[in-house]
């Protein structure tokens, strides 16, 4: 059998997060939600995945034992890349569509079905065959903006704890720490340090240090908390629960109910909550992110430029890959930071800043350019042992040129602002 | 193709605008540093501006010996010549 997980129409919603990755590549919990789709049911399969086509070579080089944008006529179970799988089963004997709140979550379909539409591309497909089968509702929770998976990362913590089925202090303890809570919600991987005097309170869901992971002394960390390998977390850091930070990230300061999704810094004081902070970011120090307005009113958050209502108090930052923070910089609530920018905004910065773009003390501007941009990034990733691929460069390239007239029309309005306040 | 006069009127046009200050009031021995308030952050700024505009690329060497308005110009026609992409006039 085959599994295809797919991107459907709201992909976009995850901007601009989801501008260098496909939807399911975004992480929740311990994992991403691609991992937890296929540690349900894609064990024994062969995999497809379907993402917008611009993302296809990386796609490629991230999974190169999937088919990427294919697929063979096989007995497919096709899976919403933005089903946050919680444990649910799916019958597969007989075809049908599922689906939740009259959105797909999965089809079943028979080869021979799939026989009858040969050579579709894959929406097409999906579209004939939600037409073509029966329906039937299904619990599932699909995840629509990003602050959803802020929402759902504790719990999605405790389930991927639970499924991982292990506990305990494997790791290399370096002197006195304390476990608040059940030693069984506590895993340290083999090959984990945690130095001395760290409390690590597991009394409000588990606590979980992958392999090469580094726990400096003083630091509090509050479950459910995951920190991903090769991951340092510095000297009295705080992480107060619901944190997610995925591999080989530096993270100091103040951390709560945050996503980190790999390879970036937050190495030094400063608070980020609520917050999706994306690959290759670097926030300097005394960076703050507000995630509760001073009215206590509900958070908007700009998404591809428009206001979406999130319906809580709660909600902080987006930020996209490659973006660099400068020293002092304070997003305001809900700020939505795209791919490869760079801030200095010791003033509230705006809630918009697009992609490729420096905002810098109130002016937008596009700054050094594409070229000196991927120059700074492949320097960045040369640190941490990594290269700038071809793929990874075409990719920033596209999104450069699909950017450009709403980075021409951002910085029209600015400048327009700026002329107003100075009377030219 | 670009004419010179064009050529120097575009240039006029972005250095204004990241300067905040008029076309009209740029000559060509106004300096970027002393009459300007150039730093790093705004002459990038104003490579890639230029670089975008004409499509040319300016090596980090050559930034430096710009120093004027005026040489700015030069330097953008003398690339889009040698590409055979400006015209006197």
């Amino acid at each position: 059998m085959r599994v295809c997980v797919f991107e459907d129409g709201k992909a976009a919603n995850f901007h601009p997060l989801t501008m260098t990755r496909a939807v399911y590549e975004l992480r929740v919990g311990a994992t991403t939600i691609l991992e937890k789709l296929l540690a349900a049911f894609g064990r024994r399969a062969e995999v497809s995945l379907h993402v917008r086509e611009y993302l296809t070579e990386v796609l490629r080089e991230r999974h190169p034992n999937f088919l990427i944008n294919q697929l063979p006529p096989d007995d497919v179970l096709l899976l919403n890349g933005r089903w946050i799988h919680a444990g649910e089963e799916v019958d597969v004997k007989d075809e049908y569509v599922g689906v939740s709140g009259g959105e797909v979550v999965f089809i079943r379909a028979k080869r021979t079905t799939l026989e009858k539409h040969k050579g579709l591309p894959i929406p097409e497909l999906m579209g004939r065959l939600s037409e073509e089968l029966g329906r039937e509702e299904v619990k599932a929770r699909l995840a629509n903006w990003p602050w959803d998976l802020i929402f759902e990362n504790p719990d999605a913590i405790k389930r991927d704890f639970a499924r991982l089925g292990k506990g305990g202090v494997h790791g290399k303890i370096k002197g006195h720490i304390e476990l608040l809570g059940e030693k069984e919600d506590v895993y340290i991987a083999p090959g984990a340090v945690v130095y001395p005097n760290v409390v690590i309170d597991a009394e409000h869901g588990p606590v979980i240090i992958s392999e090469g992971a580094r726990v400096y002394p003083f630091t509090y960390i509050e479950g459910p908390t995951y920190i991903g390998e090769e991951t340092y977390v510095m000297p009295m850091a705080r992480l107060r629960g619901g944190i997610t930070i995925g591999p080989v990230c530096r993270v100091g300061g103040e951390v709560e109910e945050s996503i980190i999704h790999g390879f970036s810094n937050k190495y030094h004081d400063g608070f980020l909550g609520h917050a999706y902070v994306g690959e290759w970011v670097n926030l300097g120090a005394l960076t703050t992110n507000s995630d509760l307005k001073n009215d206590y009113s509900e958070v908007e958050v700009y998404i591809n430029g428009k206001p979406v209502k999130t319906g809580s108090q709660k909600v902080g930052s987006f930020i996209g890959d490659h973006t660099k923070t400068s020293i002092g910089t304070l997003l305001n609530t809900g700020a939505v930071i795209g791919v490869m920018c760079n801030v200095l905004a010791p003033d509230i910065s705006p809630k918009y800043i697009p992609s490729f773009t420096w905002y810098i003390n109130g002016r937008l501007s596009k700054g050094p350019g594409l070229r000196r941009m991927l120059r700074t990034a492949e320097e960045v990733m040369r640190r941490r042992g990594r290269t700038l691929t071809e793929p990874q460069a075409r990719m920033l390239s596209h999104l450069y040129e699909a950017t450009r007239e709403e980075r021409e029309h951002y910085m029209q309005l600015y400048q327009q602002k700026l002329e107003r306040e100075k009377g030219i | 193709m670009l004419s010179e006069r064009e050529i120097e009127t575009r240039v006029k046009e972005i250095i204004a605008r990241i300067y905040r200050v008029k076309p009209e009031e740029l000559k060509p021995e106004t300096r970027f540093i002393d009459d300007l308030g150039a730093d790093s952050i705004t002459t990038i700024e104003l490579v890639a501006e230029i670089e975008d505009a004409f499509g040319i690329e300016v090596p980090d060497e050559d930034v430096e010996k710009n120093q004027t308005v005026g040489q700015a110009i030069a330097y953008v026609i003398e690339k889009l010549k040698a590409s055979g992409r400006a015209k006197a006039g």
